[in-house]
């Protein structure tokens, strides 16, 4: 099966103004072959999943420094499903506890990566997602 | 043919989801328009859906070299056409890389302001093979993006240099955007993308060289520099950041609108359109057909690879497969 290429929404949420990481990471994902939609500083999770509605995104990749993961991940995942794209993939990095983590996987939402994990790693793990929910529209 | 053009890839087209797309549920129209970027098969059924939901719609074309601010603007003037009563839809297309296949798109970062703005849908677009300044899908998704209900279109190209002319197929009115301390007024005497535009703006007015650009601009044009058979293309100036001129530029951009309609050139303009599109379509079946009679590419690269290293003309190859394929002239009644 020929793939169409994987097109990823990469925000940072909230306050905090540094976007040096999404932007290393968005370019992983763009050297990977995905279609990156790069919307920057300073989002709303509502304006985060109005745009992956509109764009039709396969993932939201959100980068969270501020210590306020946890309210930014569980608004952003509340909202896509409401807005009917909870199937999509939910992703992330930041410093987030593993208590976190598992709380927020829990809800739904996907892996969350740290400052130690390769950036090709995580364009892997979103490959392996994305493929897998098309396998399951097609069948 | 219809077995040919049936959808393969991902959940086909419900019922349900052109039920959503005519009620107006934004999700519906995204999911057309990723049907028509990537499922080019599904494209003869979406064509049929959107048929009688076309032809009113103006589209814009928003074109020049990169980082004059053709995101700043389009955002603007989105704005300024939806404040008129117009619902909006935005293409904005970005690089595809060559080498990974990958495109990183940064639109949306210069459209903040119409972040919950209901009356505008903005999508962006990888340009993929297109080499002219959009994606080869532009128009489809255009087409789908005037039958959700958008009055007006912008279309933004990729960052162009001087030849990048795809847009002039795709839109009723073509916008170039320059800025002060890009070149002198040679620049602006050079054939290609200053013929194809319908207005010119000077964005980043606020800068230093305003006058000088507005100045040559004039010049080159008074000397006949603007599209052949024209004589005013008319030249603004805008600070797109500031809001400033764009009141003007959507001024400009509505009366040329209601003159191509009142003139007729809207409805000459759709039907090159449409001459181009079933021309196109055409083309790509009969080369499908090729491909799966004779394995057209494959043969062609072997011959490729073999001139390469014997020097010959490629010619005596071109002459046999062109009197191998004989079109069928048997049914020409079809084509009435």
């Amino acid at each position: 099966m020929n793939e169409h290429p994987i097109k990823v929404v990469v925000a940072k949420p909230g306050l905090d103004g540094h976007d040096r990481g999404a932007k290393v990471v968005a370019r992983a994902l763009v050297e990977a072959g995905m279609e990156v939609v790069y919307l920057g500083l300073r989002q709303t999770p509502e304006s985060i999943v109005a745009a992956a509605v509109e764009e039709d995104a396969d993932a939201i990749g959100l980068s969270v420094l501020s210590g306020a993961h946890m309210p930014h991940f569980t608004k952003v995942k509340a909202l896509m499903d409401t807005e009917g794209i909870g199937d999509r993939l939910l992703t992330g990095g930041g410093i987030i506890p593993t208590k976190d983590q598992e709380t927020l996987s829990a809800l739904g939402v996907g892996r969350l990566f740290g400052p130690g994990d390769d950036p090709s790693t995580i364009a892997e793990y979103i490959k392996e997602r994305v493929y897998a929910r098309r396998a399951a529209e097609r069948n | 043919m219809a077995e040919s053009m049936r959808s393969s890839r991902g959940p086909s087209l419900t019922p349900q989801l052109w039920e959503r797309f005519l009620g107006g549920e934004r999700r519906a129209c995204a999911q057309v328009i990723t049907k028509v970027e990537n499922d080019p098969d599904a494209v003869p059924e979406i064509r049929d859906r959107l048929s009688g939901r076309l032809g009113r719609a103006i589209r814009i074309g928003i074109t020049g070299p990169p980082g004059v601010g053709k995101s700043t603007l389009t955002s603007a003037l989105a704005r300024g056409l939806a404040d008129g009563g117009n619902r909006v839809g935005i293409v904005a297309v970005d690089p595809s890389s060559p080498f990974t296949g990958g495109a990183f798109m940064g639109d949306r970062i210069r459209m903040d302001a119409l972040v919950g703005d209901d009356r505008v849908f903005m999508r962006s677009l990888a340009s993929r093979a297109g080499q002219g300044g959009l994606a080869p899908s532009t128009a489809g998704v255009a087409d789908v993006l005037e039958a959700f209900g958008m009055d007006r279109i912008l279309i933004e190209t990729v960052g162009v240099g001087q030849a990048e002319l795809d847009v002039m197929a795709c839109a009723d009115i073509v916008v170039l955007v320059l800025q002060p301390s890009t070149g002198d007024a040679i620049q602006s005497l050079k054939s290609g993308i200053i013929e194809a535009a319908d207005v010119v703006v000077v964005n980043k007015a606020d800068l230093p060289g305003v006058e000088m650009l507005l100045q040559s601009l004039r010049f080159a044009f008074s000397l006949g520099a603007g599209r052949p058979g024209t004589n005013a293309t008319p030249i603004l100036a805008t600070s797109a950041q500031a809001s400033e001129g764009i009141g003007e530029l959507v001024a400009e951009l509505e009366s040329q609108a209601s003159d191509l309609v009142d003139s007729g050139r809207h409805r000459e303009m759709r039907r090159a359109r449409l001459e181009n599109e079933i021309r196109r379509a055409i083309q790509t079946h009969l080369w499908a057909s090729l491909e799966r009679a004779v394995g057209a590419s494959a043969k062609i690269r072997r011959h490729a690879e073999e001139l390469t290293l014997s020097g010959g003309s490629p010619y005596p190859f071109i002459r046999r497969a062109c009197a191998a394929t004989q079109v069928c002239q048997t049914k020409e009644e079809a084509w009435q």
